[in-house]
């Protein structure tokens, strides 16, 4: 594949199936205005949104989450020296998506004046709404938003002498639901109401300079994490099973957590000519954590007595982590190019909690817990790159990593410590080999596998003994453009009476076709297969399973299909299509004995949403936009989720 | 060709000398390209270049920069996925990084199977535009990932210098804290979340959690912190009674916790 070609490029938007709003139709090549010395070039697209769901709200939130309402649905405003040297900037460009309350809004700046500064700045919003679904017996329901905002801010850009400033902030705010089970695992749960306020900030300073014809730039950070979600509930309270004689009567618990992480980053970065070339990165981070936690229930339990309890913890948690990674690069001759990475990383945990716990059942009781969790590992790869004829290229590689994971826990009761200390080593040793070959004009073939071996695995789902093998057909001609994908990855993990294999095997076809100037279609299938077979023991009515079974099969089928017309020169329409199934499947193997297992091995469902958009150029200046969109949910495990929606827009597009 | 807007020729704008900002630079002379009246073979195009070449021409400047110190080993090198393939220097439809198109829709137009799991029901909002693919990957290539074994996932980029990127936004899950669930430390979130889309709430790997849970909780093998086998759920979890199979009822700091080792609380 040497380029796109240009109706490739056209095609891409297509590809996709971003929701209808905004627009991807522009009024044509926007040369701007003239304002002094500067060009301006101005796009906005304002417009209303419809909705309506019928069936299950909660999940069309969930899954889709647009509402009604005037957005400014899209913005562009970019203003340019036209020679380089404007007063107070250069560059001035701001951009803007779902600005008014559109669940998913997002704005970008970025100011530079050449030699001097550029400014960059980017924020995000994510309203997500979650009812719960399966997790805890759908009762941790959250609605909460997620902000995002990236400050960089750069004096010198263009020399060899840099100096960098940074600040980024991620908060979530908003209601949601939690549980709590109160005094033992035979009593009951109950659910609680929280506000989550979480907030975490950075701020960091770095230099980036030349010395010796190497580049250093490093980096000093220090972030600040701040939450505070109290939890509570009001009232009485008979709990998840309403049969029992337990009942909560009041709760409240506070739980601050803060803490800073300072951290240092370091890389360097050295090209020797054109023969090879060297980089590193180094970093360090110190997280330190600290926590109080106040909780006080008043409840009946399960044998219908009167319980009060408060519950005070209070502690630190530490955790160090040091990386470092190297990079060579060799070229002995133009078509050979081989690198070897190095990269170590240590991570020590901390944790120190002292527990108190008051009772009018068992009076007081005292626990000091010290946990420790540290990981050390080594990866070293080599991989190389040859271009062995003008229409095959050849590559391989092989890496070996070590780590070493050290644990203590540790509990010390009054005059009485128990502690238990491990350190155990893992391996892994892999291969990676590929080729492309493009056996005619247009067509390319491209075949990658990779094997490994791992020789104790920490958890029994992990890679053990892998393996992958990929094949991708690419044919371009003209304007016609076919894609033929498939992979395969398998994982055997086995110890005694566990054993785990997962096997997911994927193929995809796609096709992109510009039959006309005024006709461009694209059409794109997936099929993703996977499947496990995991060996699990559990407990049902009082009889042990060992050497039972979890099996998970998922077949999905997925769907694109877009086409794209243009009726004259005013007019433009694009229709889509997004169909994702998943029809589960069958098991050679014996499901586990308990019944609760079958239902929960397979997942059907199907997501579809078909979509059309309208526009049509007014003036020179303006479009017109108008789109629909529509979205079904349907699934077996549980109906009440399914829903059928649509969204509607109508829209303004004004560009000079 | 509005050049002027272009951050290449922003730096032709610096005072640059011609040869090393300005077209010259990247084309190469073009005396005989303008004598031909345009002819495409007289000058460097980079549509009739092969992969390796556009990417050792636009290394001649770009290959100091911060992000691209693993392009050498990235995957898109190996599959000869060159420069301008994603990025557009003359016709970029993006305000940053010049790209062709709309990130989402360059990375669809190649991994066609990923566009199929950001098409499901529970996704990251990639195709809603707030979350963009490089949030979490980096396209010219990363180091080998600190957060987990070995070398992949490959094109992952670590947040806040050394963490999983799962972490920047996910900012409650970061801790530390006083006790670790060693599966999230030691696998990573992947170990039980599949990351671009899932039919399954929250992106879990399973639909019903006590499944996912068992699968690793099963006492067997030498497997766990302690090296014995991962702690099997005890008799008084009785599987057979619907309230045990929903593990994150009680468990509610399942991703590690302050108050509680076994993350009651």
């Amino acid at each position: 594949m040497k380029h796109l070609p240009g109706f490739l490029v056209f095609l891409l938007p297509l590809a996709a199936q971003p929701p209808a709003a905004p627009s991807t139709e522009t009024v044509g090549r926007a040369r701007g205005e003239d304002f002094g010395n500067y060009n301006l070039v101005q796009s906005y697209e304002l417009g209303v949104r419809f909705h309506g769901v019928g069936g299950s709200e909660s999940k069309y939130r969930s899954d889709v989450n647009y509402g009604n309402g005037v957005r400014l649905l899209a913005s562009r405003f970019s203003m340019s020296s036209k020679d380089g040297s404007g007063k107070f900037f250069d560059e001035l460009s701001i951009w803007t998506q779902g600005l008014g309350n559109d669940p998913y809004q997002s704005a970008g700046l970025r100011a530079h004046k050449n030699h001097w500064w550029r400014y960059d700045m980017l924020w995000r919003s994510n309203a997500y709404f979650n009812p719960g679904l399966a997790v805890a017996a759908g009762q941790h329901a959250m609605d909460t938003e997620r902000r995002l905002q990236d400050h960089e801010f750069t004096m010198l850009p263009q020399s060899r002498l840099k100096f960098l400033f940074g600040f980024s902030q991620s908060s979530q705010q908003g209601p949601a639901l939690s549980t709590t089970n109160l005094f033992d695992v035979r009593d009951d749960e109950y659910l609680l109401f929280t506000d989550v306020s979480r907030r975490q900030r950075e701020f960091w300073v770095g230099n980036e300079f030349k010395v010796a014809g190497i580049k250093v730039h490093w980096i000093r950070s220090w972030e600040r994490y701040v939450e505070d979600s109290p939890l509570r509930t009001d009232g009485l309270q008979q709990g998840n099973n309403t049969a029992d004689r337990a009942a909560l009567t009041r709760f409240s618990r506070t739980e601050p957590y803060s803490g800073r992480t300072p951290g240092w980053r370091v890389n360097i970065l050295k090209q020797g000519r054109s023969l090879w070339g060297i980089s590193g990165r180094f970093t360090h981070s110190a997280g330190r954590r600290r926590f109080a936690f106040d909780e006080s229930a008043e409840a009946t339990d399960r044998g219908g007595a009167t319980r009060s309890r408060q519950i005070l913890v209070g502690g630190d948690a530490l955790r160090p982590v040091t990386t470092g990674h190297l990079t060579l690069s060799i070229f002995p001759t133009g078509r050979l190019t081989i690198t070897n990475h190095s990269g170590f990383h240590n991570t020590r945990m901390e944790g120190n909690a002292s527990y108190a716990e008051f009772s009018n059942a068992s009076l007081a009781f005292d626990r000091v817990d010290f946990q420790f969790l540290g990981i050390r590992s080594y990866t070293n790869a080599t991989d190389a790159n040859f271009q062995a004829a003008r229409r095959l290229q050849l590559h391989g590689g092989y890496q070996y990593s070590t780590r070493a994971i050290r644990s203590v826990e540790q509990q010390g009761f009054t005059g009485f410590t128990d502690r238990f200390e491990t350190r155990q080593e893992n391996r892994v040793h892999s291969g990676l080999f590929g080729f492309r070959l493009q056996p005619f004009g247009g067509m390319t073939l491209a075949v990658d596998g990779e094997l490994g071996r791992q020789d104790r695995p920490f958890f029994p789902i992990a890679e053990k003994d892998y393996h992958g093998l990929s094949v991708r057909a690419v044919y371009r001609r003209s304007s016609l453009w076919l894609s033929a994908a498939a992979r395969s990855a398998y994982n055997f993990n086995s110890a005694g009476i566990s054993t785990h294999s997962a096997r997911a095997r994927t193929y995809s076809l796609d096709a992109s076709w510009q039959a006309r100037d005024w006709l461009a279609l694209e059409a794109g299938y997936s099929k993703l297969h996977s499947g496990t077979v995991s060996g699990i023991a559990y407990f049902a009515s009082s009889s042990q399973f060992s050497g039972a079974r979890s099996l998970w099969v998922s077949n999905i089928h997925a769907v694109n299909l877009a086409a794209n017309v243009s009726l004259g020169t005013r007019v433009s329409l694009s229709l889509g299509l997004s169909r994702t199934e998943d029809r589960g499947g069958s098991f050679p193997a014996a499901p586990s004995p308990e019944s609760a297992f079958a239902p929960a091995q397979q997942y059907p469902m199907l997501f579809q949403s078909p979509s059309a958009r309208l526009s049509i150029k007014l003036t020179e200046k303006i479009r017109w936009n108008a789109g629909y969109q529509y979205y079904g949910y349907r699934e077996d495990l549980s109906r009440s989720l399914n829903y059928r929606a649509y969204n509607a827009f109508s829209s303004l597009l004004w560009t000079f | 060709m509005d050049f002027y807007k272009n951050p290449h020729g922003r730096v032709a704008q610096a005072g640059s000398p011609p040869e090393t900002a300005g077209c010259e630079s990247c084309h190469g002379p073009g005396s005989e390209h303008i004598a031909g009246k345009g002819d495409k073979s007289k000058i460097t195009a980079f549509s009739l270049l092969p992969p390796a070449q556009v990417l050792a021409a636009c290394l001649r400047c770009h290959a100091e920069s911060l992000g691209r110190m693993q392009i050498r080993r990235s995957s898109h090198t190996q599959a000869q996925v060159a420069c301008n393939q994603c990025h557009s220097i003359h016709k970029a439809k993006t305000p940053r990084s010049l790209l062709a198109r709309e990130q989402r829709e360059l990375c669809y137009g190649c991994h066609s199977n990923i566009r199929a799991q950001f098409s499901l029901p529970v996704k990251h909002r990639v195709n809603e535009g707030v979350v963009q693919c490089t949030d979490c990957h980096n396209p010219h290539g990363a180091a080998a990932p600190a957060w987990t074994m070995g070398q992949r996932p490959r094109m992952v980029e670590a947040a806040l210098g050394n963490e999983e990127p799962c972490l920047k936004c996910h900012i409650d899950k970061r801790g530390p804290f006083a006790f670790e669930h060693p599966a999230v430390r030691v696998g990573g979130c992947s170990s039980c979340h599949v990351p671009h889309g899932s039919a399954n709430a929250r992106l879990l790997r399973r639909p019903a959690v006590f499944t996912l849970c068992l699968e690793c909780h099963n006492g067997a093998g030498d497997f766990g912190r302690q090296g014995d086998g991962i702690q099997q759920t005890p008799l008084s979890h009785n599987m057979a009674n619907p309230r045990f199979r929903h593990c994150t009822t009680c468990h509610v700091r399942i991703h590690g916790s302050n108050g509680d080792q076994r993350f009651l609380r």
